[in-house]
């Protein structure tokens, strides 16, 4: 009975059970009352920084300087340990720890008489190799030399690109500079999402098929294209993505989920509902339960903006609400699923609370943000 | 050139120079496009101080929210120095277009 025995100082508590029981009740009662967890920001800023954002209070925790120069665009590892973030200014590459912070190797890869222009890419399973789509420049003696576009491989411990290969001329639009990639968990395939899925063999860097989505055999629909990734579904073993399509016969345009596997090659495509003219989002909460997306209707100084609310089970509009949207912008969401932003061609975050979409706040960041989009850090 | 095959030095230039030809004169509307440097020199669209449809009315407001990404993209050649080859520098004392437009770089042709 020693475990039993009055534990003193505790008031009424005699035991530690009951205590230890009490404690945890308390605790979690407590828990329920505490304001949900707050996530950090990450996006890139001009003219050539990162910032690091506090999401509760909308406050700048860090500033990182990338020598490298202005950045472009952004990638989380699979395992959410690195960022890897591409440069225009100097063609650079830098990765980022994703816990500290902390640049863990920077470089350019230009010299006196190359460059390369590049946006994106994608890391190999072992964080040594990143994979992208670029264009050579060469100085030469008396002329610059353009290389066709090049599927490529950038050794990150060598810092130098050390493999190409030509993008066949069928493939050859300004479009695959943009493409999304996406690379199989097991490091020997590579895929770029665009009108096709374009599937290369990571080992040759040529294309090995071609999943036209536009086809009866693939989908059924026409006009399919993928948009960005939806980040709150990712996962390493598939890529899932908001798509537009239309049905071959009246041509009605829709919009869902696509699903591509990136082991099996294979496709799910969940319609949602219909397209007015354009639809840029999807953004899910944590949970899974409810989805965003923003609706533009008309064009230019007509143009109007709302931000659609779905339950996700049963793919049914909640709730709408116009919002005085810029000329071009960017949406996303909180960590915690709780707030919505607006960002993009501004110095300014405008922060939309998710239940009401009412305009809550703005952050002033004190820098215009750049295209690289946005990552949350857990 | 298809039925000759150039054994000297001479011949292989005047070779050369035929190929030369055939291939680097193409429409900027061509398909496949033609592959030029990526820079403001060859960026045509949209002109000066006009959104996409040739208005105004698609305008950032005020226009400096959207300055930089033009400046990266060459959405304004004219008016918007070439960030890739000539001017990386031209923001870099200036975070936020809107507020510090005084800070921006002068650039001379």
């Amino acid at each position: 009975m020693t475990k039993l025995r009055p534990s003193g100082g505790s008031g009424g508590l005699k035991f530690p059970v009951v205590k230890t029981l009490v404690s945890t009740l308390i605790g979690a009662t407590l828990g329920l009352a505490a304001p949900a967890r707050a996530d950090t920001l990450l996006l890139g800023t001009y003219p050539d920084k990162m910032f690091t954002v506090d999401e509760a209070s909308g406050a700048i925790k860090e500033r990182i300087q990338l020598a490298a120069g202005l950045p472009t665009s952004m990638r989380l590892s699979n395992d959410g340990k690195r960022i890897y973030i591409t440069t225009i200014t100097t063609s650079g590459m830098v990765v980022l720890d994703s816990a500290t912070r902390k640049i863990l190797n920077q470089f350019s890869l230009n010299t006196p008489t190359t460059r390369y222009r590049f946006n994106g890419g994608v890391p190999d399973p072992t964080g040594r190799y990143f994979y992208t789509q670029l264009i050579r420049f060469d100085k030469e003696a008396d002329r610059y030399k353009v290389s066709k576009p090049m599927y490529a491989v950038i050794d990150l411990q060598l810092k130098k690109v050390t493999r190409s290969a030509e993008v066949d001329a069928e493939d050859d639009t300004l479009g695959g500079y943009r493409s999304t990639f996406m690379m199989s968990p097991d490091g020997k395939t590579l895929y770029l999402f665009r009108d096709k899925v374009l599937v290369l063999d990571a080992a040759t860097l040529k294309v090995v098929e071609r999943l036209d989505l536009a086809k009866p055999e693939t989908t059924g629909m026409e006009n399919v294209s993928f948009a960005g990734g939806v980040e709150g579904l990712q996962n390493p073993n598939e890529y899932v993505s908001l798509f537009n399509a239309a049905d071959p016969y009246i041509h009605n345009k829709i919009f869902g989920l696509g699903r591509f596997d990136l082991t099996h090659r294979k496709f799910d495509f969940t319609p949602i509902g219909p397209v007015p003219t354009a639809m840029s989002g999807l953004e899910i909460t944590p949970d899974g339960k409810n989805g965003y997306a923003v609706v533009t209707n008309g064009t230019l100084g007509n143009k109007r903006c709302e931000i659609w609310h779905f339950e996700m089970a049963s793919t049914k509009l909640l709730d709408k609400a116009e919002f005085h949207c810029r000329s071009r912008f960017t949406f996303g969401m909180s960590g915690n699923g709780e707030k919505l932003y607006i960002y993009g061609a501004s110095y300014d975050i405008e922060v939309y609370d998710a239940k009401t979409l009412k305009l809550d706040r703005t952050w002033d960041l004190g820098a215009d943000a750049t295209m690289a989009g946005m990552l949350i850090l857990k | 050139m298809k039925h000759l095959k150039p054994i000297n030095i001479k011949a292989q230039k005047i070779g050369q120079s035929v190929d030369s030809l055939e291939e680097d004169v193409v429409a900027l509307q061509q398909q496949p496009r033609p592959h030029v440097p990526m820079g403001c020199t060859l960026s045509f669209s949209p002109g000066w101080e006009v959104d996409a449809g040739g208005g105004t009315a698609g305008l950032c407001q005020p226009v400096e929210r959207d300055i930089y990404d033009c400046y990266v993209t060459c959405f304004w050649p004219v008016q918007v120095p070439d960030h890739v080859n000539y001017s990386p520098d031209w923001a870099s004392n200036c975070a936020a277009a809107t507020k510090d437009w005084r800070n921006l770089d002068l650039v001379f042709p």
